[in-house]
């Protein structure tokens, strides 16, 4: 009987995606702004006068949004009628109305991405009567049960004339069923229609009218009544009935869309004005033609609602790809919470998924890989279990907030997450964390410096499984090469001797700190990326490299608040520094150089412009392709491989390479923003690139070059060594001279 | 091969000499030039000073970070401030009001980490200016001395108010200070 009360309802959480932030200097066509007012339930409306909460004006140059008012945790946004003026695809300003006042920033509410069910997959939004429009309650008392507010639970008059209806029909067609029958029914009974079950829900009916008031069967019927199916999940209530057909919340509802929800009580799935449109619009007709002869609306109101065309929300595309993200926030808060809490509290669930990010992530992976198999068709497969997977994970680098997932080509086919499940060797993503030992300084001095060479010539390596003889993957050796072609050419044999040199604990430690938590071998081949690393932990890591040394803690929820709007979590930025600014800078400026000159130079092919820091890999056989890059503002890795290992035959710069490309400059139009800082502790020196040594004005070659504070080259090019002693004595004369000066002032 | 220096060309009169002129206008305008005292030194920073600089994302974020200093409640402020930094997640000033939300409000430690990513999205020269450095010293050493570490917080502490002493001299930087 408690759940009369509302109380025992099993309500699914629901999970938001991080709000959208409007703002002065956004490009409005970039974020979709119309597919997100779309999305959210807005409706586009003609005339601005009287403009309702969740309507909009879109005209040339301006669009005059009346923001609906949401119960974010971090802090309730009001309702607010805002006026963006608009300049070519960018807002120009945000009027805030009546007054007119510029504002710097609106938010629009985060969007519904998914929902955690129960064993019967019921979708509900529990609403209370002060929610519901009256008209509501009218449209629905109407057409299921007139008498309602007067009956003790069972309507006679309603029965008798189902009953003559029957005979004559020779079977049972109606049911005369009063609200609290049909309550009591959905509650309590089966849906077999014979003598002895309508009289136990007779009987019940009449004893809940007695415990009851009208007001709490009313409510507990709203909540509970079926509205049809959206895919796997049984819509249930008026509150959720109204977001899936009108994308809104059920305080908005016009009186024509009222009649079309009660409308479609009797048969959801047969009228679905989804599925019929004609049929339900002429069902919907018939419910304001009863509301109105019973006195619930008068004749105007009655025209206007029956000219009322039907606007329904568009169909939300299937979030497939989002699932995979619904999988890890759920695997996240299992920790904290019961799965039973979490498919029958009704908790808001507010993420950190960027909504357009996963979008573009989905489809720049889903084309991506078929155009392989196109190109490639000995990538294709017959059997969609056994076909080229992929993923695609990105993360904001300075909060480590997890903006976007993709774990496989389809989550119908395979729920399993290959960007947070899966651990893969990483083959050459893995080489920064041993340049990173290198340039670090330890014991007073790295080990080495951008202006040091490397051996690349043939190696072995003893180890307990026998000689261990790396390759490049050209097959050939090249010699003396510098620091930054080693990595910039991705070249095996020169990275595993200076691993050698360093120590393979001294690199894992490095991977360790920077947030690797896969088990990590202490075999050589480590620093060719032997190891089976998840793409989440090389997000991690190098986000860590991205943020200058510093690591976030990889977030995906915001806040998580009860049914009630209480915040029961709240997660925080938490930062940790675990590598020098210097040393973090000094491998983002050769990654820059791989994207620049390097395996991955093809990532700026297609026009992006910006700064860009990336690495391919390509393992063993070429069985996984992994692409690792990041802007200042961004990190994203691809992966591409089949579940059970096979050669691709393809290096990582032709496979996963285009599908990091796409999404980067899909999600920044093309422009990346800012920069790669250089900290204080990072000097420019110039160099003679020939020898390594520190280049004056008389050497022939100079380049910049980038060392840690006191860690340049002391040696000079040998045509600059003559110089240096001509310049020494000319800063001598000149420090006596304002020595002098100094003393006199 | 030729010598490089069979084709280099000598200086012009003019070209030798300016470097001296210049010089010498450098010591003549460093001598007649008022010297800035401690007394007369800008003030520390202040999040309006900048709120209209770098380009709309960045004044979006500066803005949200002015609305997060000037709320009463703690919870609020940093939700703001959070809020600017995905707005902009470079932006060094939402960093920097965060941990000095984080710091006025008791959680000094985070706080110190927070102020570390601060540190790293300053450019170095902005940061070595006594009008940002100030903040960081002040903050750090308020932050040590609740840790406990009262010598050098207190050091720190002092540092702050020598560099901006109208906000640093009580030890303390209010939200509307560093607004």
């Amino acid at each position: 009987m408690k759940r009369f009360a509302g109380r025992s309802f099993r309500v699914p959480s629901r999970v938001f995606s991080a709000p959208t932030i409007l703002y002065p200097g956004l490009d409005y066509e970039l974020v979709d702004l119309r597919g997100i007012l779309d999305r959210l339930g807005y409706r586009e409306a003609v005339e601005t006068r009287d403009l309702q909460p969740g309507r909009f004006v879109w005209k040339p140059g301006r669009v005059r949004i009346h923001l609906r008012a949401f119960a974010h945790p971090s802090r309730p946004e009001p309702e607010r009628d805002v006026v963006l003026r608009l300049a070519g695809r960018t807002i120009d300003a945000i009027l805030e109305l009546p007054r007119g006042r510029e504002v710097g920033a609106v938010l629009l509410e985060p969007e519904p991405i998914g929902a955690y069910y129960g064993p019967n997959r019921e979708q509900r939004d529990l609403v209370t009567l002060d929610d519901v429009p009256d008209h509501l309650v009218d449209a629905v008392l109407a057409v299921e049960d007139q008498r309602f507010q007067t009956h003790p639970g069972i309507d006679l008059k309603r029965i008798a004339g189902a009953m003559i209806a029957n005979l004559r029909a020779g079977s049972i067609r109606e049911g005369g069923s009063t609200l609290t029958q049909q309550l009591v029914k959905n509650f309590f009974l089966t849906p077999e229609r014979t003598i002895k079950r309508k009289l136990q829900e007779a009987v019940m009916a009449l004893l809940v009218e007695l415990r009851y008031d009208k007001d709490a069967i009313l409510t507990a019927y709203l909540n509970e009544i079926y509205f049809g199916q959206r895919g796997s999940t049984a819509i249930h209530g008026v509150g959720e009935a109204t977001h899936v057909y009108f994308g809104k919340p059920v305080r908005e509802l016009s009186p024509a869309e009222s009649a079309l929800l009660a409308a479609i009580i009797q048969s959801p799935n047969g009228l679905s004005p989804y599925r019929d449109p004609e049929r339900a619009l002429k069902r919907r007709n018939l419910v304001l033609k009863l509301m109105y002869s019973q006195g619930r609306i008068d004749s105007q109101d009655l025209e206007i609602a029956r000219n009322a065309p039907l606007q329904l929300a568009a169909v939300t595309p299937d979030l497939g790809d989002a699932r995979y993200f619904l999988d890890l926030l759920r695997r996240h808060l299992s920790e904290s919470y019961d799965s039973d809490v979490l498919t029958s509290e009704g908790l808001r669930i507010y993420s950190t998924l960027d909504r357009r990010l996963q979008r573009v992530a989905a489809a720049s992976l889903q084309d991506g890989i078929e155009q392989l198999e196109k190109r490639y068709p000995r990538l294709a497969r017959k059997d969609p279990t056994e076909a080229l997977q992929g993923c695609l994970i990105a993360l904001r680098p300075q909060t480590g907030e997890l903006l976007a997932l993709v774990g496989g080509r389809s989550y119908a086919v395979s729920q399993f997450d290959r960007c947070t499940q899966a651990r893969r060797p990483t083959g050459s993503v893995f080489k920064p964390f041993v340049y990173i030992a290198a340039l670090e300084v330890q014991n007073g001095q790295p080990f080495v410096t951008l202006a040091d060479f490397l051996d690349d010539s043939p190696l072995e390596i003893s180890t307990p499984q026998g000689m261990w003889r790396p390759e490049n993957y050209d097959h050939k050796w090249n010699g003396r090469v510098s620091v930054r072609t080693a990595l910039e050419r991705s070249l095996n044999v020169s990275t595993a001797r200076l691993a050698n040199d360093l120590g393979i604990r001294r690199v894992a430690d490095v991977a360790r700190r920077l947030g690797v938590t896969s088990p990590l071998p202490l075999v050589p081949s480590l620093a060719l990326g032997s190891a089976d690393v998840s793409p989440l932990d090389m997000a991690r890591a190098y986000a860590t490299i991205a943020s200058g040394g510093i690591r976030p803690d990889t977030q995906t929820i915001e806040d998580l608040v009860n049914v009630r709007g209480d915040t029961l979590e709240r997660r925080r930025l938490r930062f940790e520094r675990v590598l020098d600014p210097g040393s973090a800078f000094l491998i983002t400026s050769m990654l820059e150089g791989v994207a620049k000159r390097g395996t991955a130079s093809r990532v700026y092919q297609t026009g992006i412009r910006g700064p860009i820091a990336a690495k391919t890999g390509t393992s063993d056989r070429e069985r996984d392709l992994w692409f690792v890059g990041f802007t200042p503002e961004l990190v994203a890795v691809v992966w591409l491989g089949f579940d059970e290992p096979q050669s691709l035959g393809i290096p990582s710069s032709v496979g996963a390479l285009p599908i990091w490309r796409r999404f980067v400059k899909e999600v920044t139009g093309g422009q990346i923003r800012g920069e790669f800082r250089r900290p204080s502790d990072v000097e420019i020196v110039e160099i003679d690139p020939e020898t390594g040594a520190r280049a004056l004005a008389g050497c022939p070659r100079r380049k910049k070059e980038y060392f840690l504070a006191g860690t340049a080259p002391d040696r000079l090019c040998p045509a600059g060594s003559e110089l240096r002693r001509e310049g020494d004595r000319r800063r001598e004369v000149e420090r006596g001279f304002f020595e002098w000066l100094r003393r006199q002032l | 091969m030729a010598a490089p220096s069979a084709v280099r060309r000598r200086p012009s009169r003019v070209g030798r000499l300016l470097p001296h002129a210049l010089a010498a206008a450098l010591v003549v305008g460093c001598a007649v030039a008022p010297v800035r005292t401690s007394r007369e030194a800008p003030g520390a920073l202040r999040i309006r000073d900048v709120a209209d600089a770098g380009d709309p994302q960045r004044r979006a974020s500066t803005r949200l970070v002015l609305d997060a200093l000037a709320a009463a409640d703690a919870q609020y402020a940093i939700s703001q401030c959070e809020r600017a930094i995905r707005t902009d997640p470079t932006n060094p000033y939402a960093y920097l009001a965060l941990a000095a939300v984080q710091v006025q409000w008791g959680d000094a430690q985070r706080g110190v980490e927070t102020l570390a990513q601060a540190e790293q999205l300053f450019a170095p020269e902005e940061l070595a200016s006594p009008r940002v450095a100030a903040h960081f010293d002040g903050l750090r050493g308020r932050a040590l001395l609740r840790g406990g570490s009262a010598a050098a917080g207190e050091a720190l502490l002092t540092r702050a108010a020598r560099a901006a002493p109208v906000v640093w001299s009580d030890g303390w930087l209010s939200s509307e200070e560093l607004r």
